[in-house]
């Protein structure tokens, strides 16, 4: 009886459901000014309308896939096939991979064994930023880790700065013995403060030259980049360009959004030669900040291509809990080139693992410095 | 007839009875100077007109200082459901609370048919996804104002009902603390719509009660949503294309309801109730389905 006058039922149709509603309300507005006065056709809509608000109220939104194996394999899948950014780019056949995964999964497996299969699935995506984050174990595609490091803290600290050196905000300074400034950052997660920034850049002032030395730095926050590259610049510079998924279909994905930095106001600017120092370690927000340093005028890139990751992350979630992490927004350089695949350097250098006094990229660096800065 | 000024009396605010009877007397006063200057002061005077004035008056005054008046202060508790899929495509749930103040006053152009409601309040929910490892939270402050015809005294003169529009102002946020660079999802919307009001007054126990129901429907407005898989980094690099929507039930669809008693205890209304909010939208296929269903319990006059 109650469904007759309920159009609610387990998969809600909230279009006609509205359009009942209205329907009722206007009926019930009309008859409330005609009449004046009460009548029981008015208490009757009335409580038909409380009734079909309790029924539309209580209708939970339904998880589109069941908590099994399956389910969570499927959810995986589609999570990744309606939002992950660079099937094209990376010319992989999404639905081609779900035909030769699917076939090795069931709901007799176990959580550890489940979770192998979509880590491999996720692999195929050649992707840093994509994950699969469970209680156990993170699935990961870290290319880097198969690449020579290209860093060696101890080397520099022991033979560059001879264990005397200043840090602030996560940046460790200092001036070398040849009179070039040296940053080594080492996350953009580590927050920079303008005054931090400030006092650094004032104490590598007398320097004739930078160095600054992302190597080995995985990334962190976008707005650090900016931080830090506001002080190298003196007008208001393109850094490159962003754009975003608008939909489900691969090819869904918005507008290039050109994005500027502007030179930070009233704070101390670092204009002279610059050298940055980059490897297959310097990953997501390092390879942004690379990139960006790389278009301007005073700045040279040494070492290692980065390792890439220019798709800003985006976090989802299966059934079961585990957390899926993908690449959703890509972001490319001031020439509108993506750099997923990583940022080539101006120099190409190797560290040679045979010398434990030397670092060849850093040496390569004070060569180029005091060649730009003492001809 | 008596019933229904007795009625009044009861629900009446004694501080604006008072005021009102004051009022009432200063004009009787005006009214007999006025018949003595015309020379017209006898006892006939008195008794044609003055006392049945000053009876008619004061009734009237009971009656207008008897429309409905509310002020209150509540507490809501219950059970809230957030499915928002920008933030994750599973439906969490848990524990809603929220604190709110409500005020209805007689509209004073037209105090006998229209009335006049505020409501002002901000709620909290704290949800948790089915595998259990993982919440979100969200917060929300609302304002909504609605005026509405008034229907009074209908059926044996204990039921009112009203009907008029509204308009509300709803923002707040939804947190992820585990997701990337998609950890909140800003929730801001305007809208206007309509609000319906029904109220039975009888008595329990011998005390007066009145039994409410109240519908808010928003049924067209602006809110606010990001496109599909937008960063709130992108909004901040400066690219607000396409954040702002009209809303319609096509693609939105708010409702709260509440239904409750109000115990007059003396100048003291006690309340308890309850009430479902929902929230529908989806738009740049991005879908939100979020309600509550909470107990109400308030003190006000």
């Amino acid at each position: 009886m109650l469904s007759r006058y309920i159009p609610i039922g387990a998969n809600t149709n909230y279009a006609d459901f509205t359009k009942y509603l209205l329907l009722k309300f206007v009926e019930f507005v009309k008859l409330a000014f005609k009449t004046g006065r009460g009548c029981h056709s008015i208490y009757c809509t009335y409580f038909l309308l409380f009734l079909c608000s309790i029924a539309v109220v209580g209708c939970a939104e339904k998880d589109e896939f069941e908590r099994d194996q399956v389910g969570n394999f499927e959810a995986l899948w589609s999570i990744m096939d309606e939002h992950y950014a660079f099937f094209d780019y990376k010319g992989v056949d999404w639905n081609e991979v779900h035909q030769r995964y699917r076939t090795r999964v069931s709901n007799e497996m176990t959580d550890r064994e489940l979770f192998d299969i979509c880590g491999d699935m996720l692999k195929e995506l050649r992707d840093g930023h994509t994950n699969l984050i469970a209680s156990h174990d993170v699935s990961r595609y870290w290319i880097w880790e198969q690449w020579p490091v290209n860093y060696d803290e101890r080397l520099i600290d022991q033979h560059y700065l001879n264990f005397d050196y200043k840090r602030a905000s996560g940046i460790k300074y200092q001036i070398l013995p040849s009179n070039f400034g040296y940053m080594y950052y080492g996350s953009f997660s580590s927050s920079i403060g303008e005054g931090n920034l400030d006092l650094i850049l004032s104490y590598l002032s007398t320097a004739d030259g930078l160095i600054i030395d992302v190597r080995d730095n995985g990334g962190g926050l976008l707005t650090n980049v900016e931080k830090l590259v506001s002080r190298f610049i003196d007008q208001r510079t393109l850094a490159g360009y962003i754009c975003h998924k608008t939909g489900p279909g691969h090819n869904d994905v918005s507008e290039p959004y050109p994005y500027y930095f502007e030179p930070t106001r009233n704070h101390i600017h670092y204009l002279k030669p610059v050298v940055v120092l980059a490897s297959r370690g310097s990953f997501s927000a390092t390879n942004n900040f690379v990139s960006i340093m790389k278009s301007l005028d005073q700045v040279t890139v040494v070492g290692d291509t980065t390792g890439g990751g220019c798709g800003l992350p985006f976090t989802s979630e299966l059934p079961n809990g585990w957390r899926v992490r993908f690449s959703s927004c890509p972001i490319m350089d001031a020439q509108g080139r993506l750099t997923e695949f990583g940022v080539a350097p101006d120099v190409r250098i190797d560290m040679d693992l045979d010398d434990r006094t030397h670092d060849a990229i850093l040496d390569r660096a004070i060569d180029i410095l005091t060649a730009a800065t003492r001809p | 007839m008596l019933s229904r000024f007795i009625r009044s009396r009861e629900n009446a605010n004694f501080a604006n009875f008072t005021n009102c009877l004051f009022y009432k007397f200063v004009e009787l006063v005006r009214f007999v100077k006025f018949a003595l200057k015309k020379q017209r002061g006898c006892h006939s005077v008195y008794c044609t007109y003055c006392f049945p004035i000053l009876f008619c008056l004061l009734f009237s005054s009971i009656e207008a200082a008897g429309q409905e008046q509310v002020s209150m202060f509540t507490v809501d508790a219950g059970y809230a459901s957030i499915h928002d899929s920008y933030l994750t495509p599973i439906t969490y749930d848990g524990l809603d609370l929220a604190l709110g103040y409500e005020t209805v006053r007689p509209l004073k152009a037209r105090p006998e048919t229209w009335l006049w409601q505020l409501q002002v309040g901000a709620d909290y929910n704290h949800v948790e996804n089915p595998a259990k490892n993982n919440d979100l939270d969200k917060l929300m402050g609302d304002i909504t104002f609605g005026m509405q015809r008034q229907w009074r005294q209908l059926v044996a003169h204990r039921v009112d009902v009203s009907v008029g529009p509204m308009t509300q102002l709803r923002a707040g946020i939804v947190y992820n603390e585990v997701n990337s660079n998609n950890p909140v999802s800003v929730r801001a919307h305007w809208n206007v719509g309509a609000t319906a009001m029904a109220a039975w007054h009888t008595r329990l126990l011998r005390k007066p009660i009145t039994l409410r129901y109240q519908m808010q429907l928003p049924v067209a407005g602006v809110f606010f949503a990001p496109e599909y898989d937008e960063s709130y980094y992108e909004i901040y690099l400066g690219n607000h294309k396409n954040l702002a929507h009209l809303s319609w039930w096509g693609n939105r669809f708010d409702m709260t309801n509440y239904l409750g008693v109000d115990l007059h205890m003396g100048k003291t209304t006690l309340r308890i109730g309850y009430r479902n909010r929902l929230e529908h939208w989806t738009v740049n296929h991005l879908k939100v389905h979020d309600f509550t269903h909470s107990l109400v319990l308030g003190i006000g006059h």
